[in-house]
């Protein structure tokens, strides 16, 4: 196509930058589904705010007003560029923080209380349904192969 | 039911071995012959090495259908399968120094940002940052 616009024939070069089908479909997409770059930025913001305070009380209220949004509609837009709701995100980011403690041999109790949980009774069932094992299990999992790992 | 490996259509398997581990930074997990000279052949990621394995199986060598696929899905710049970084530009620019070859540079999609490099063993690899 370029090549009978600008009448250059098909040069190697034109060929090679030509775009390719999946970038021509990436382009259509980012013009249907991505082009509200208020929204875009407002999301963006909101899970950078999770990220660097996954540990502290985070709420929807705290979320919506920190980022002058109304709830539902944060909720709503987070849920449609991330697919989760802020909530799920904040477990998972803290679910995931909170392995780290335990593999540096922080107690349950500290790493629930670390990340931000408090309870540790949802700590723990909150671990098990999304690891598939209890915290102590993780725990002892890893301390047992990083001994193995420093004996070989 | 769990997942634990993913597929990767490969034409030379010791030529993918390389590629994955000296460039990409994988680790190699399990090395099995299958005979014929073809292996079982999985590597993991550096970072996550219980996490799930890429299988690199040379279904294009023995499989034609395979073959015209993953031709077809290259040719249209299509990735085959995405990894997830922290940094897309940070890795591209160290692969680019490595000399891998990108059909697409670092390019924000919404909440993500995206690039899409040759694996030189038949397939296009797309690294995606979360924004």
């Amino acid at each position: 196509m370029a090549s009978v616009l600008t009448g250059q024939g098909f040069g190697k070069n034109i060929y090679d930058k030509r775009m390719t089908s999946y970038q021509e479909q990436l382009s259509i997409l980012k013009g249907a589904i991505y082009k509200n770059q208020a929204q875009l930025d407002a999301v963006i913001a909101v899970r950078n705010h999770i990220n660097h305070h996954y540990e502290a009380d985070l709420n929807l209220d705290l979320l919506s007003q920190t980022h002058c949004i109304s709830k539902y509609h944060l909720l709503r837009l987070f849920k449609r560029y991330y697919g989760q709701t802020p909530r799920q995100y904040l477990i998972d980011k803290r679910i995931e923080m909170s392995k780290t403690h335990l593999e540096k041999g922080l107690s349950v109790t500290e790493a629930c209380f670390a990340v931000g949980f408090e309870s540790l009774g949802s700590f723990s069932s909150l671990f098990k349904s999304k690891t598939g094992k209890s915290p102590s299990t993780f725990q002892k999992e890893q301390l047992s192969r990083s001994m193995l790992k420093s004996e070989s | 039911m769990r997942v634990t490996v993913i597929s990767i259509p490969v034409l030379d398997q010791e030529k993918a071995l390389k590629f994955y581990t000296e460039k990409l930074g994988f680790i190699k997990k399990k090395d099995t012959p299958l005979g014929g000279g073809n292996r079982w052949l999985t590597v993991v990621s550096r970072d996550a090495q219980d996490g799930p394995e890429l299988v690199l199986e040379p279904a294009p060598l023995h499989f034609e259908p395979a073959k015209v696929f993953q031709d077809a899905l290259r040719e249209a710049g299509y990735p085959w399968t995405q990894f997830d970084v922290d940094d897309v530009q940070g890795e591209y620019d160290r692969l680019v120094e490595l000399g891998v070859e990108f059909s697409m540079k670092p390019t924000e999609m919404g909440v993500v940002k995206v690039a899409v490099f040759n694996d030189t063993c038949g397939n296009n690899i797309q690294l995606v940052e979360e924004l």
